[in-house]
């Protein structure tokens, strides 16, 4: 697997966004908290100035302006330092009292700067000005207070936000960084895998989250793969095995025939002796050709509705004369009623059934009885193919088992040893169950299908 | 009889040539499959024997060529591959039959004499006669002289069989696909013990036997020589 930086792997790129998109989303909060703030301060001083307008301009009672500027002056002094700005003018625009003078602002509601009062130029004030029995009153706070908050406001948000950037990125960056090492123990385990180390498995945390779901899923393709494979290897050296032998035989049947001919003698049996072996060579050549196709599972492909009772009838129709000519009979004893058919490889099924009677008619004495039987059992169709012929002894009954469910590294006879190796890979295939049973005296060899859940369903 | 031989095993194709030569046969060998689609083309044969896996062109792409040129010429496979899904391809593409090798040259002969004469589909025939044997496909009875045959069904089949290739050799092979449709080769004596019934039925009540054996190879039914 290529490493590349941690900046271009996915989960960082996709950390990276988040923290994007919660940094953005912080700073828009933080706008409108500062905004929010700004109209609640502006309020809050409005009604303060609203107030100490009231309070001054209750003094004046009963005309009574000199009280008014008392007020005026208790005021000044209690606020001092605070910039508060108050001015009282007679009609005529006379300086009666207060902090600041000589300046023009409307009645009602207004913001001035510091330098229409004579204070710090830039200064914004908020004034509110009226009358009160022909004499003006102007009360007015300056804004720096309101806006030393904003400032502390946006300023604190400001450092919130880089704290946030901060922590997003780098809180992705270790969760991706995280990730990534999930993802790499993937990568590492499929470049063991296609540098031919098939056993490799990628490591599960057992969470049971996504990745460890895929992790699962490509255990399983990969423990599929080595079967597969370890299938294959296992047909080359059968084959290697299987053919040797006969073709060390052919090669000294041929020596023989030069042998022979040297002598000046007829070489016509030793030839046709080496036919019979070359034809036995190709026919196990095929056998272990066809099971390796069939377990490799191609064959699906070819899968259509079977009726195994028509299959059963059609190859005891066959082998009923077949087995009379070696002095046994043959039964059919078909019990299943109605049954769906059955999604399947006819071709195969019908050589599986014939190898299995076959094997019966070829390893038992004259006078024996083969049953084939079909029956319909809850859990899917059952075929059975019995006889009471010799059976076959326990110490090879463990041996023909052993060769029926693992092709075996040492086949001596490869008639029956690959005819059930193919009853084994055709049942395999279609997903059915296959024993061998004492019949006491014989045996009985039961495959059991499952039913089709395609065709049930239909 | 005029046979193209495409196969690009010099070996294989020399014997193989050799033996039509012997039985009276013309047999040209291309190794290519590209110049055999042309030479198939160009010239008029009776059967053409295609090899699978060639250079140039492989034999299913050649086979399905011709078809499309409208060409109906008998074409028999000859596969090397295990023939499982092979011979179901090869039929598909247009191929009259199919041989795996490593086959018997016998065989090879039998298959290419019986689609060489095979008859025209056109003419459908419904009497077919051997000497004093008598089929009848549609009431499917079978007289041999004034005498009634009473045949079970797969005996009708295999009698039919031989019938269609009065004096040609049909191989056990070809008897198990087209009678019993088995594309295997069964380790037991189907076809001899189906065969040595039909014989019981058909020739022992008789002078003469019809069906004679070719040995090693199979069954031949023609009329006393």
């Amino acid at each position: 697997m290529h490493r590349d930086s941690l900046v271009r792997s996915t989960p960082f790129r996709l950390a990276v966004a988040f923290a994007v998109m919660v940094v953005v989303a912080f700073a828009l909060t933080g706008i409108a908290v500062h905004k929010l703030v700004e109209w609640e301060l502006r309020r809050y001083q409005d009604k303060t100035i609203r107030e100490t307008y009231s309070v001054i301009a209750d003094a004046y009672g009963d005309s009574d302006l000199q009280d008014m500027l008392e007020a005026v002056e208790m005021n000044v002094r209690a606020t001092r330092g605070m910039d508060r700005i108050f001015e009282v003018t007679s009609a005529d625009r006379r300086f009666l009292g207060g902090n600041v003078r000589d300046f023009d602002v409307p009645d009602g509601w207004s913001d001035i700067k510091g330098r229409a009062i004579g204070r710090e130029p830039d200064l914004a004030y908020r004034v509110y000005a009226g009358m009160v029995d022909g004499n003006r009153v102007v009360v007015g706070t300056s804004q720096q207070e309101n806006d030393s908050i904003q400032e502390i406001l946006a300023s604190s948000f400001a450092w919130a936000t880089v704290l946030v950037a901060v922590l997003a990125v780098s809180g992705g960056a270790a969760l991706a960084a995280r990730v990534r090492r999930r993802f790499n123990a993937v990568g590492d385990t499929m470049h063991a895998v296609s540098r031919g180390r098939l056993s490799a498995r990628i490591p599960s945390l057992g969470n049971g989250d996504d990745i460890d779901a895929l992790a699962r899923d490509i255990n399983d393709a990969l423990a599929r793969l080595e079967h597969t494979v370890e299938g294959m290897r296992q047909v080359s050296a059968d084959i290697a095995h299987d053919l040797k032998t006969p073709l060390n035989r052919l090669r000294l049947t041929i020596e023989e025939a030069l042998d022979r001919e040297a002598h000046g003698l007829s070489v016509g049996e030793a030839l046709v002796e080496a036919a019979v072996e070359a034809d036995r060579i190709n026919e196990t050549f095929e056998a272990l050709l066809r099971i390796s196709q069939i377990e490799a599972g191609s064959r699906k492909t070819r899968f259509g509705p079977v009726d195994l009772g028509a299959i059963l009838e059609f190859l005891i129709e066959v082998y009923r004369d077949v087995a009379d000519d070696a002095g046994q009979s043959l039964f059919f004893d078909r019990r299943a009623g109605a049954y769906p058919p059955l999604s399947g490889d006819r071709e195969l099924l019908t050589q599986m059934f014939a190898n299995l009677i076959e094997n019966a008619i070829r390893h038992c004495p004259a006078g024996t009885t083969l049953t084939v039987k079909l029956q319909n059992d809850p859990q899917g169709l059952v075929a059975r193919f019995e006889d009471d012929g010799p059976g076959i002894p326990e110490a090879e009954r463990e041996k023909v088992f052993r060769r029926l469910y693992r092709l075996e590294k040492s086949r001596t006879s490869p008639g029956s040893g690959l005819g059930l190796s193919l009853v084994k890979a055709v049942a395999d295939l279609h997903d059915a169950a296959i024993e061998l049973n004492d019949m006491k005296p014989g045996l009985g060899v039961v495959i059991r299908f499952r039913p089709d859940p395609r065709v049930c369903a239909a | 009889m005029r046979i193209l031989y495409i196969e690009d095993d010099a070996k294989t194709a020399e014997r193989v040539a050799r033996g039509f030569a012997e039985v009276g046969h013309v047999c040209d060998v291309v190794a290519d499959g590209e110049d055999g689609l042309f030479q198939a083309m160009r010239e008029s044969y009776d059967v053409l024997v295609i090899d699978r896996m060639l250079p140039g062109l492989d034999g299913l792409s050649l086979v399905r060529s011709l078809r499309a040129a409208g060409r109906k010429i008998p074409a028999l496979f000859l596969t090397s591959v295990g023939g499982i899904d092979d011979r179901v391809e090869g039929l598909e593409a247009g191929g009259d039959d199919y041989l795996v090798k490593p086959f018997a040259f016998s065989e090879l002969q039998a298959r290419v004499n019986a689609l060489a004469r095979r008859p025209p589909p056109v003419s459908v025939q419904t009497i077919l006669q051997v000497a004093d044997l008598k089929m009848d496909l549609v009431r499917r009875r079978v007289r041999r002289g004034e005498t009634d045959i009473e045949l079970q069904p797969r005996e009708f089949t295999l009698l039919e069989v031989l019938m269609r290739n009065e004096g040609r050799i049909v191989t056990r092979t070809m008897l198990l696909e087209r009678v019993w449709e088995f594309h295997f080769d069964p380790r037991t004596s189907v076809v001899e013990t189906h065969v040595s019934r039909l014989r019981a039925k058909v020739d022992k009540p008789f002078a003469t036997p019809l069906i004679h054996t070719v040995r090693n190879v199979g069954y031949s039914l023609h009329a006393p020589r």
